[in-house]
């Protein structure tokens, strides 16, 4: 078996090599066999890679532990759901895995396209066989994942106890189809640039792509948020890790593009902005695969290391060459006449909104990057942590946030300053009713307040663009309020979709605004029967709570929970103590509710004086991150659903055409 | 309140090898530091020195190595005996300069969780603001350079239009009124 995913992977090396070159070649000399050859041969690669992954899979469950990759990440009392997820636990395995979801990616888009995109689809399967090459060169020769052992253990090392939780078994997964997904995009900017194909085809082509990937990253990350909350027991779900930045660079940049291609669908206007924003996010997503990966900033989640980092700089470097070479050669074609018909207009603050998502793009990446800036220029190694990045994105968020309230009332094309602020007098009387309830409520953190104050705010004009469509459509048609609601968002899916992802940043940023600023924190040692209070919580310690299984043996301390004396059951944290020798981990336990969190967290035990020292955390509003996790992923759906608007448009552009043609 | 400046030593530090250098340059920083004048604020006990003992909690990263959290968040031995230590400082008459600046000339500049706010560092701190505000100057005028171009005078309807339902008309104006 292992020798027959080695063989798999390295003919897979082989048939990517040459999808590259035939289709290249292909559309050179304009032959489709050519053409077609390579398209068959990046099928071919996707079965071989599927093959590889389904044979490293088979070995981790058939405790293969004379291999390296199965010895060090498995081990036999691993279960199954976490067998499946050892295939990217470590280093070999989540590069293979990677390269699995790219040639996934790049099958489906040869078998969708095979009537459509035709002139561009050479140079889209190009792109992504080299992509897909440089992948199998790495798994092939740098980090291999058949790698044998001489001397096998008698049982594997076992998975990191961090990662076994199941929010790990699909946060990465989740993560890889964003970032991978993003290349997508990527190989259709560069198949527009290298055709000179620049019309609008491509973006539209690739827009549900976008759309896909951005949401699919988004919950990567909010996934990745929980795990941290869950798992990691330290009572916050974002410590601005260089690997959790890595993976919010592209997410911002992607938002950006979301924004701006609208007005180059409007206006024909931003073409080079959109194409560089496209060619930027890949890279960006590429740098985060290189920074997860390489290990060259340390961070908690670089659970391997290795030495491919050089060979990632150097395709990073490879691909910003290639594409900005491309687009400046196609500069000429892209240039656009840059007409606005006022400074006050929708189009105006969408270039505003991408200037700050820009930028915190920017200041995140900056900040990950300065200690390497730092160490280069003065040899001193430095931490750019927390503080840093909350003092530096507070007011990048803040801008963002009144931006998104503000968008979504100004007219396209040129918003009269009567009409707008008619329509903002509603949201701001919201805004400061709210403001003043908080201060009288006894908020006075500035930061609460305007962050509260700007959410309502966000949320008010949001949804009065929903009360006035419905009542437009109510109107118009006659229905009763459900149905015109329900038919309004039916037929503007991605405008409406849009506002209930809106809608879920405000309430992601209520739980962030709530859960950092009210946060409350309580440490006690306790014999059996103390209490201590948090909050309305009194916490009393009720006994130790020991339970073995084959994997691992817990170890908890069971407190009793009551507010205001009422009783409101037990919780359990604790430590789990790994048989495969790793270090203990941390099992948190959490009552949670609309209003806050009640987080416990076991920091010790003393068997012999019979005490426990917990760590309490009250988290207000946190579970509102989640929820709005959850309403963002209602709002992209609806956003990717095919849109009635959209397709009369298309259609009304055919007749168009039709009929001058007629009259030719 | 002048801070020491004790970088330099600690780049030192950083920059020797073997464990002996690294003693050796470890009693220099400490021996320099004893000479310095302690010019101690000292914060009285009670919430007031809890609050700046949770500052530079905030403040420190911890060097447990399992993690990559600040001192303030991390559950393990090293952070809790870090804490310990912090409010011995404090107590003591430290201030809370004083306290970072013992951990940096102990551990390096890489303990402290964020880039000073002083020399090369301030780069750090400016440079995303600055870029943003750069960036926002270019768009205004650009903004208002396009917004004061002529707008081409709209096309000639091409050919008669062709006949429409009147409920698509209805439907097409709804659009537009809410779009």
């Amino acid at each position: 078996m292992p020798e027959l995913g080695t063989f798999a992977l390295l003919l897979a090396t082989v048939t990517a090599a040459w999808a590259a070159l035939a289709s290249y070649n292909g559309w050179r000399s304009a032959s489709g066999s050519l053409v077609l050859s390579g398209e068959r041969a990046m099928l071919a690669t996707w079965g071989l890679v599927l093959g590889a992954a389904l044979a490293l899979e088979s070995l981790i469950f058939a405790d293969r532990f004379d291999l390296e990759y199965v010895a060090s990440y498995s081990n036999r009392a691993l279960p199954r759901m976490y067998k499946i997820a050892a295939l990217w636990a470590g280093q070999a395995g989540s590069l293979l895995f990677w390269l699995l979801i790219l040639c996934s990616y790049a099958a489906l888009l040869i078998v969708l396209n095979r009537r459509r995109n035709r002139p561009l689809m050479p140079v889209v399967t190009t792109t992504l066989a080299v992509v897909a090459l440089f992948f199998l060169l790495l798994v092939n020769f740098m980090a291999r994942p058949f790698v044998g052992l001489t001397h096998p253990p008698a049982d594997g090392q076992g998975m990191n106890p961090q990662l076994q939780n199941p929010f790990m078994a699909i946060h990465p997964p989740c993560l890889y189809l964003g970032y991978v997904g993003l290349t997508v995009p990527f190989a259709f900017a560069i198949a527009a640039l290298a055709t000179g194909r620049l019309s609008e085809s491509w973006f539209r082509t690739t827009r549900r792509f976008t759309i896909l990937s951005w949401f699919i990253l988004g919950t990567g990350i909010l996934l990745g948020g929980w795990w941290a909350y869950v798992e990691l027991g330290w009572g916050g779900y974002w410590a601005w890790d260089p690997v959790e930045n890595a993976s919010l660079i592209p997410w911002l940049t992607a938002t950006a593009f979301l924004h701006s291609v609208m007005i180059e669908e409007r206006k024909k206007m931003l073409r080079v902005w959109n194409m560089t924003l496209v060619i930027v996010t890949f890279l960006l997503s590429l740098l985060g695969t290189f920074i997860t990966r390489s290990g060259v900033i340390s961070s908690v989640h670089s659970f391997t290391k290795s030495d491919i980092g050089p060979m990632f700089a150097g395709f990073l470097g490879l691909a910003t060459l290639v594409s900005g070479a491309l687009l400046v050669y196609r500069l000429p074609m892209l240039q656009s006449e840059h007409r606005l018909d006022s400074f006050v207009s929708r189009e105006s603050s969408f270039l505003f909104n991408n200037l700050l998502l820009v930028g915190a793009a920017f200041a995140v990446l900056w900040g990950t990057l300065f200690p390497i800036l730092s160490e280069a220029v003065r040899g001193v190694k430095i931490t750019v942590g927390p503080p840093f990045f909350n003092e530096i994105m507070v007011p990048l968020a803040l801008g963002l946030l009144t931006l998104a309230g503000i968008c979504p009332i100004i007219a396209w094309r040129r918003a009269s300053p009567e009409r707008l602020l008619a329509k903002l007098r509603l949201p701001l009387g919201a805004m400061i009713l709210l403001a003043a309830g908080l201060f009288a409520g006894g908020v006075r953190d500035p930061y609460a307040l305007v962050s509260f104050s700007l959410c309502g705010f966000v949320a008010a004009t949001t949804l009065l663009e929903f009360a006035a469509g419905t009542r437009a459509r109510r109107s118009a048609t006659g229905e009763a309020w459900g149905r015109a609601f329900v038919r309004l968002i039916d037929r503007n899916k991605r405008r409406f979709g849009g506002f209930i992802v809106h809608l879920a940043v405000v309430l992601i940023l209520v739980g962030i605004t709530g859960s950092s600023v009210f946060k409350q924190e309580q440490v006690a040692t306790l014999k059996r029967g103390e209490s201590f209070s948090i909050g309305r919580f009194t916490l009393t310690f009720d006994d130790m709570v020991s339970r073995d299984t084959a994997n691992q043996e817990f170890l908890g301390a069971r407190l009793l929970v009551a507010s205001n004396g009422h009783p409101l059951g037990t919780l359990l944290p604790g430590q789990n103590f790994y048989k495969a020798g790793q270090n203990p981990s941390s099992e948190v336990d959490i009552r949670s509710t609309l209003s806050e969190d009640l987080y416990l967290i076991m920091t010790g035990f003393d068997p012999q004086a019979g005490a426990t020292t917990v760590k309490a955390y009250l988290n207000p509003l946190v579970a509102w991150i989640w929820i709005g996790g959850a309403v963002l992923i209602l709002g992209s759906w609806l956003a990717i659903l095919p849109d009635l608007r959209e397709r009369r448009l298309a259609a009304e552009a055919r007749l168009r055409a039709v009929e001058s043609y007629a009259q030719a | 309140m002048r801070r020491p400046d004790r970088q330099p030593l600690a780049g030192a530090l950083l920059r020797t090898r073997s464990r002996v250098e690294r003693a050796a340059a470890l009693a220099l920083v400490l021996s320099a530091a004893a000479a310095l004048p302690l010019r101690a604020e000292a914060i009285p006990a009670g919430p007031e020195r809890e609050k700046a003992a949770l500052e530079i909690e905030q403040g420190l990263m911890c060097h447990c190595g399992c993690t990559d959290l600040t001192v303030r968040v991390c559950n393990c031995g090293v952070a809790a005996g870090i804490k310990d230590d912090i409010r011995e400082r404090l107590g003591a008459g430290q201030s809370r300069a004083e306290v970072i600046a013992a951990y940096v000339a102990r551990y390096g500049a890489q303990i402290r969780s964020a880039p000073s706010k002083q020399g090369f560092d301030l780069l750090a701190w400016w440079m995303p603001f600055v870029a943003v505000f750069t960036a926002g100057a270019f768009l205004v005028v650009l903004v208002r350079r396009w917004a004061r171009q002529p707008l081409p005078a709209p096309a000639p309807a091409e050919g008669p239009a062709a006949p429409r339902d009147a409920s698509l008309e209805r439907v097409d104006r709804v659009l537009r009124d809410i779009l």
